[in-house]
């Protein structure tokens, strides 16, 4: 990973979090590891336990953000989500997986797009 | 919460009741059926979810488990879409009703319609004894379903619709259908008249239309026996309520039934082409469909081209046509299709097809004609009951202009001998003289002395099978019955004798 894709991507998940914040989210964790994953955001949007992918994608990239999700990618957060609800031994929460896609335009705007429920557990 | 729908699998002709069980609890999202699924069945999981999002309701959040039961037979196609969609939304509060006494079948597409399924017939059919009241089925299919009228059958085009339903909010009227008026029109695009001459092979047909017996044409290209076999059904019998929903199920498990023709009131006449397998034939695959033999019950399996057949495809033939019916056994289990046809054949008499013709002359040597004949059994020819030579037609009748008889006129004549038969038999498990059990051959085909003294001259001087002395009383039988003849007599067996001419 490029030094630049890397500070892309973490004034994006700041970004995400605020506008989270914004949409009423409750973040409750950041940069949660497991073993074979990373979850960017965990929060809690009312009664549902929500595990947050940040996409973020300059002018250049030719994904949509929801192809960028491959699937051992999927694999991977939905590791570390087994991971953090047997942590924090959470039993009866409904979960979810959210991906939030930030643009970024040459002309320094950008755009949040949030998928709700973007992909099953299995 | 937990939820029942009722759906149906099928097996053979017979609906089984099929429990479709919904279990929704919290933890990471996800769905998995259960109960032997098989993939038709697994990616309705990726149909459902779309249609209920496209349906504009809400998919619930949490895990799903759903249960197919019984959790032993295995599960076919796509007819759980709408119970599923209707359970889901049901364990979520998206709709409440009473799902004890109501049965869902229909597949969804990806924006909430309901598509159509094969096999729905036999399932309304079944539907009652199993203690069901309503059938939701897809619109495309109410016609076959209403032919059940006992119960209420709800036609749906989408999910949305069916959800209203439940929920009260709208009303659909029951499809109902007049089986009568299916009935009335009777008109055949083909007739006899346009068949010029062949006054023995038209005889021949009205005999075997009768009797039922199988039968053989053979003659040179272009003598008209594929014209002549293509009108036989027009000289059949009309078929019963009974038969004509027997026949309707079968074609609608093999998916054969199109929306406007939901009962089929016509004899099905099939034609098979000469490479179709065995399989094709009597039916088969893992779960056991009709095949070629099934399709044409009550009505007429048509073989052009009859030695060009596989021989084992020729082969596979001979138990039904005796037993009117085919059992498949495979892991599955077993099942039994009714196939009562009428096998009618078409031959030419040699490879280059002019052998025995008048005008033109057979260029074949013996070994050629040996090989082609071959393929066609003794013990599959014993079982044809009428062989018919259909000779070039001659000049004259070529240019003579005037109609041939309308098959209106033979067909009043072939009804006439079946109601005979069905008198004679009245009782009995058949009603047909091809179907005369040997157990009352010498009941039911009684002849005159010198009919007697005559046939007994034929069975040494034609060195005939046990069978096929049986089979040509029978013929004989059906002749009699023609004539409106009590007794079989002389000339009776003369003309039965004389449509055995093949190979002997």
């Amino acid at each position: 990973m490029g030094i630049e894709s890397y500070h892309l991507g973490l004034l994006g998940e700041d970004e995400a979090s605020e506008y989270l914040l914004r949409k009423g989210y409750k973040i409750v964790g950041r940069n949660f590891r497991s073993s074979q994953g990373e979850i960017d955001i965990i929060a809690y949007n009312g009664e549902t336990l929500v595990f947050i992918e940040v996409k973020s994608y300059s002018g250049r990239s030719y994904l949509t953000p929801l192809g960028a999700i491959l699937k051992n990618k999927k694999n991977s957060i939905i590791h570390a989500a087994k991971y953090y609800l047997y942590k924090n031994k959470i039993k009866n929460v409904n979960c979810r997986f959210d991906v939030l896609a930030i643009y970024r335009y040459f002309n320094e705007t950008s755009e949040i797009e949030l998928i709700k429920g973007a992909f099953d557990a299995c | 919460m937990l939820v029942k729908v009722k759906s149906a699998a099928l097996f053979g002709l017979n609906a089984l009741l099929i429990e479709i069980e919904i279990d929704s609890h919290k933890g990471l999202p996800g769905q998995t059926i259960v109960g032997l699924p098989d993939a038709a069945v697994k990616e309705s999981r990726e149909r459902v979810k779309s249609a209920i999002i496209n349906s504009k309701f809400e998919f619930p959040e949490g895990y799903f488990t759903i249960n197919l039961a019984p959790g032993n037979i295995r599960k076919e196609g796509p007819l759980y879409d709408l119970p599923i969609a209707i359970g889901i939304l049901a364990s979520s509060s998206q709709l409440a009703a009473d799902f004890e006494k109501l049965l869902f079948i229909g597949e969804l597409s990806l924006n909430g319609e309901i598509r159509p399924v094969s096999g729905v017939l036999p399932i309304c059919c079944s539907a009652k004894g199993l203690g069901i009241d309503k059938i939701f089925v897809p619109f495309e299919n109410r016609e076959e379903a209403a032919l059940v009228q006992d119960i209420e059958i709800i036609p749906l085009k989408t999910l949305k619709e069916a959800a209203s339903y439940l929920n009260q909010e709208i009303e659909i009227v029951p499809h109902k259908i007049n089986i009568d008026e299916l009935f009335n029109h009777d008109d055949f695009e083909q007739d006899f008249s346009e068949v010029k001459g062949q006054y023995f092979a038209k005889r021949g047909l009205e005999i075997a239309a009768s009797g039922g017996h199988n039968l053989l044409l053979s003659g040179s290209p272009g003598s008209g026996k594929t014209m002549l076999a293509r009108r036989f059904p027009s000289i059949l019998p009309p078929l019963s309520h009974a038969e004509a929903l027997e026949v309707t199920k079968l074609y609608s498990i093999t998916g054969h039934l199109k929306d406007k023709a939901s009962l089929i009131t016509k004899r099905p006449f099939r034609s098979p082409h000469h490479t179709t397998s065995n399989i094709g034939i009597i039916g088969g695959g893992r779960l056991p469909k009709p095949g070629e033999i099934s399709l044409s019950h009550h009505g007429i399996l048509f073989f052009d081209e009859f030695p060009e057949f596989e021989r084992e495809v020729l082969e596979v033939l001979r138990e039904p046509m005796e037993d009117g019916n085919v059992t498949i056994a495979r892991a599955a289990g077993s099942i039994t299709y009714p196939a009562e046809f009428l096998f009618v054949a078409a031959m030419n008499p040699c490879p280059c097809g002019n052998y025995g013709d008048q005008i033109k002359s057979c260029s074949c040597t013996p070994q050629k004609i040996n090989k082609y004949l071959e393929k066609i059994s003794g013990p599959l020819l014993d079982r044809i009951d009428l062989h018919i030579e259909v000779p070039r037609l001659k000049k004259e009748e070529l240019i003579d202009k005037n109609p041939a008889e309308p098959s209106a006129i033979i067909r009043k004549r072939v009804i006439h001998a079946r109601n005979i038969q069905k008198e004679r038999f009245n009782s009995k498990l058949f009603s047909l003289n091809s179907r005369i059990s040997p157990k009352y051959i010498r009941k039911f085909c009684e002849l005159t002395a010198d009919a007697e003294l005559f046939f007994n001259n034929a069975i040494t001087q034609l060195k005939m099978s046990a069978r096929v002395h049986d089979r040509l009383l029978k013929v004989a039988r059906t002749i009699a019955d023609l004539d409106d003849s009590e007794l079989i007599e002389a000339n009776h067996i003369a003309e039965a004798a004389q449509f055995r001419g093949f190979r002997q």
